[in-house]
């Protein structure tokens, strides 16, 4: 009997500590939405040819669906804020396991960092990722000195202040939630557009880290294996600048190992770009109008060179892409 | 239940132990600081704008998801950036543009690394051209370029 009421004991202590966990978690629902992006993917119908990682240049820049409505291709956004590129590496891993699309797009904005830069990022980029091996190697490679694994493992570690501060969003969505973006891309229809940037510091380097190379190899390598096309991407953003010396390392380096680079900021113009007005943040972010305008033209290259299905032709896909649409434009304000 | 309610704050205290010692660091140590004709500019000390003068142009660069927004504030001879820390905008970096400026050893840009050396001694980090001197949690960042110093920055570790 003793024994049995010992049992009860850890089965009740252990429900309470997993309950506990759920409750002070940020649900990332209506404030800083960046968190629940991770999770969205698992959800979805795995189909897309096209899959985009990278940092917010790819989550806020790229829109699948317009990619869809105008060309009929397929595509998810993983990106997550300042995604790191070991943690693009494992991100790419895991989504591998659910599905193999035909390109892989890497933005290269995140080769400028060698080191793990906020505690506040990883937890965005981490908190909501499903428990994998994969997971667990971008939690050791992104920690910074002053954290703990059990930081990640158990929320009620790094959030149990959260306790005082919560709301009724975390009652009505410890179990269940809505997604915040559209195939991964977070729209944001705010207008303010580039006035003054800060000045163009001087670096201590300009050379991609080992380290970050490394990564890239690994990425490439891992898209080789499975027969992937790697395609190499600069988004349009015009802050933190994209120094001319990185450009020359990422052409350097796409030629050595044949693959494609398109640096957008370059094509800005071409795209159409206004960023007095396409812009929501003074040009870190292109915000939906711009985000639309690159999308049109980069699913035409997308569609010309990479040998993609049209799945506005196939009745399945379409089906749940229209809903999709649909939702999606009347986020927009069409519908 | 007792039990049950216990264990439960005893979970609540054990875990509570653990992030009390992030959020223990404060001043009161040396920090770096720049000085301009009497302004004094201190890492990690609250911005107010209205004791510097008129910036030439001024620069909001917000986080990528909303975590707060750096405001960078452009002078003659050098730059300074805020950014949020408890609800205040605190001094994180300031960026001397040109050699007009020194730092409180009397370095500018165009100075040579003896010059640096000798001022401020042998106790830098050195990583790639950057050479930088540690005060606490600030830092005072020179980038040498064919034994000139190209760049000075202060900055202070944000958390």
């Amino acid at each position: 009997m003793k024994k049995f009421n010992i049992i009860l004991i850890i089965i009740c202590f252990l429900i309470l500590f997993i309950f506990l966990n759920k409750l002070v978690a940020p649900k990332y629902q209506t404030d800083l939405v960046e968190g629940h992006m991770i999770s969205e993917y698992y959800k979805e119908e795995k189909n897309h040819e096209v899959i985009f990682i990278g940092d917010c240049e790819v989550y806020a820049n790229f829109s699948p669906m317009v990619m869809y409505q105008d060309y009929g291709i397929t595509s998810y956004v993983r990106g997550t804020s300042q995604q790191l590129i070991w943690q693009s590496y494992g991100i790419l891993k895991e989504t591998l396991k659910y599905e193999i699309p035909k390109v892989v797009v890497l933005n290269v904005n995140s080769l400028r960092y060698s080191e793990p830069v906020s505690e506040a990022y990883n937890h965005l980029t981490l908190d909501k990722m499903k428990w994998s091996k994969e997971k667990l190697d971008i939690i050791k490679a992104s920690m910074l000195e002053e954290e703990s694994i059990f930081d990640y493992i158990f929320p009620i570690v790094r959030y149990h202040s959260r306790f005082s501060k919560l709301t009724k969003e975390d009652i009505n969505n410890m179990f269940t939630d809505n997604n915040v973006t559209y195939n991964g891309y977070l729209m944001n229809k705010n207008i303010k557009g580039v006035t003054t940037l800060p000045t163009k510091k001087k670096l201590a380097t300009y050379t991609f880290k080992d380290n970050v190379v490394s990564y890239l190899d690994k990425i490439k390598d891992l898209c080789k294996e499975n027969n992937i096309k790697l395609v190499l991407i600069k988004a349009p953003s015009v802050y933190p600048y994209w120094y001319d010396e990185y450009n020359n390392q990422i052409i350097e380096y796409a030629n050595k190992y044949d693959l494609d680079f398109y640096n957008l900021l370059e094509k800005a113009d071409e795209i159409g770009i206004d960023y007095s007005h396409d812009t929501y943040d003074g040009g870190l972010h292109l915000n939906l109008y711009g985000a639309e305008k690159l999308s049109t033209y980069f699913g035409d290259i997308l569609k010309n060179n990479y040998d993609l299905t049209d799945f506005r032709l196939d009745d399945n896909v379409s089906s749940i892409y229209n809903q999709k649409l649909y939702m999606y434009n009347r986020d927009k304000g069409d519908e | 239940m007792k039990k049950l309610i216990v264990l439960a704050l005893m979970v609540v205290l054990i875990t509570g132990c653990g992030e009390a010692k992030k959020t223990s660091e404060t001043e009161e140590n040396k920090v770096y600081s720049f000085t301009y004709n009497n302004m004094n500019f201190v890492l990690g000390s609250e911005f107010d704008k209205s004791e510097y003068g008129n910036e030439t142009s001024y620069a909001e660069v917000p986080s990528c998801a909303g975590l707060g927004v750096d405001k960078t504030y452009t002078y003659e001879h050098y730059e300074v950036t805020t950014t949020p820390s408890n609800d205040k905008d605190i001094i994180s970096n300031i960026y001397l543009t040109d050699s007009d400026v020194e730092t409180k050893e009397g370095i500018k840009i165009g100075d040579s690394l003896d010059a640096l050396t000798s001022a401020y001694g042998e106790e830098y980090e050195k990583r790639d051209n950057a050479y930088t001197y540690t005060l606490d949690n600030t830092h005072l960042e020179f980038i040498v370029e064919s034994d000139t110093i190209s760049s000075i920055t202060y900055y202070i570790d944000i958390e």
